[in-house]
């Protein structure tokens, strides 16, 4: 199953519903992580707010592709869109290993097929070097055996870049 | 001479980062002001602080290799007031992380760069520290370890007449070098921050961790986990699960 979050308006689920079979709309109208672990110690894989993100680490966890469209922000995610990924902590485990030399958390819904980050908006040439790190990061931190990261200047440009 | 520390930790209490800002803190001169973002209804005040400053230093938990939502809200607010008010305040980064290796640090340090270039601030570097979460451990035990070996010294002198003065300083001088040999990349590289931030200058982003080998390190973060997912009840309730929003 392929997974899609977005943070553009509304009538972007429209146009990119034939990308996957479920797409989520990140409105930002949720709270922050408060970093509490408790999607760990206390209701695995449940967040204690109860809001929209309750149990999107479930969502995340079903999914063995994920396509992220975010804007641009210093190089990493927009807001909207960054809170949606803090509360999936609950896709991993409390317990340590190793992935790529580093210390990670074991995965939950063991290892995934891919990530696909589409980014777009004004863009500095540091802050795309950003982007390419920080994806590397995301994917092996939540086990994707592949990643593709595209840049389109303007969210316009997407379905271009996107095609 | 104003400075501003920014805790960007949405812990109410015991966050790692509001810990090392005090730390960082302690070494500072002049006028210091401890603030902390977490939502959106702290981002006012926390602007008009920043009004005033010459130099603010943020510290912030790593969460999913970058910087935490909440204070990208933060950002793109200052970014916009900076421009607005002309303001060009020193930012300096104080991060920590739950794994043990510091550099894990780097993007979330990159952004922040990032940040500082779109909102026309100089960026005068900071410190990344892996393992973050035992300075919280080594803050409650040193003080407990500490106690014990002034409570046992006195037993012994109260029942005995002998305090042994001599044996307890050398447990104290133990376990001080223990906690020296721990700390000592955050006190090295902090050190060398606070230099900077005293003389509104720069060095370079320091990427330290508590000494303690990795695998050990994941073994006691283990056995942390399961004690508190034992008192949290998770480890009854499908602990390792792969759960579904069916069940």
């Amino acid at each position: 199953m392929r997974l899609l979050i977005h943070d553009l308006p509304e009538k972007w689920d429209e146009i990119l519903r034939p990308k996957a079979e479920e797409v989520f709309r990140a409105d930002g109208n949720y709270a922050p992580c408060q970093g509490c672990f408790g999607c760990w110690t206390k209701h695995p894989a449940q967040c204690f707010m109860k809001d929209k993100l309750q149990t999107i680490c479930q969502k995340f966890g079903k999914a063995d592709e994920l396509i992220i469209v975010t804007e641009n922000h210093y190089g990493s995610y927009s807001a909207a869109i960054k809170n949606v990924m803090d509360r999936t902590i609950g896709l991993s485990t409390p317990f340590m290993t190793y992935r790529k030399g580093l210390t990670h958390h074991t995965l939950r819904y063991g290892k995934k097929k891919k990530l696909t980050v589409y980014v777009y908006g004004d863009m500095t040439e540091d802050e795309k070097n950003t982007f390419r790190l920080l994806a590397e990061c995301n994917a092996v931190n939540f086990g994707y055996r592949e990643m593709e990261l595209h840049f389109a200047a303007s969210a316009e440009e997407l379905e271009g870049v996107m095609a | 001479m104003k400075t501003i520390f920014v805790n960007c930790s949405p812990k109410k209490k015991m966050s790692v980062s509001g810990y090392l800002n005090t730390l960082a803190a302690l070494g500072i001169k002049g006028e210091k002001v401890k603030e902390q973002v977490r939502n959106k209804g702290d981002h006012e005040r926390v602007l008009s602080q920043i009004k005033e400053a010459e130099a603010v230093v943020f510290s912030m938990p790593l969460f999913v290799d970058s910087v935490p939502s909440h204070i990208m809200n933060f950002l793109a607010d200052m970014e916009a007031f900076c421009l607005e008010k002309g303001l060009a305040p020193k930012v300096y980064v104080i991060a920590n992380n739950g794994f043990i290796e510091g550099r894990q640090n780097k993007a979330l340090m990159q952004v922040m760069q990032n940040f500082c270039k779109r909102s026309h601030l100089p960026f005068g570097g900071g410190i990344a520290v892996g393992g973050g979460v035992m300075l919280n451990v080594t803050r409650i035990l040193f003080p407990i370890q500490c106690g014990l070996v002034v409570f046992s010294s006195l037993m012994n002198g109260l029942q005995t007449g002998n305090f042994m003065l001599r044996e307890a300083l050398l447990a104290f001088i133990e376990l001080a070098l223990v906690m020296t040999v721990l700390h000592c990349g955050v006190l090295f590289f902090g050190a060398r921050l606070i230099k900077a931030i005293n003389r509104r200058g720069e060095c370079s982003v320091g990427y330290t961790r508590m000494m303690l080998p990795s695998f050990l390190f994941a073994l006691v973060a283990d056995i942390f986990f399961i004690i508190i997912s034992i008192f949290g009840g998770g480890i009854f309730k499908g602990w390792l699960a792969r759960k579904t929003e069916e069940q």
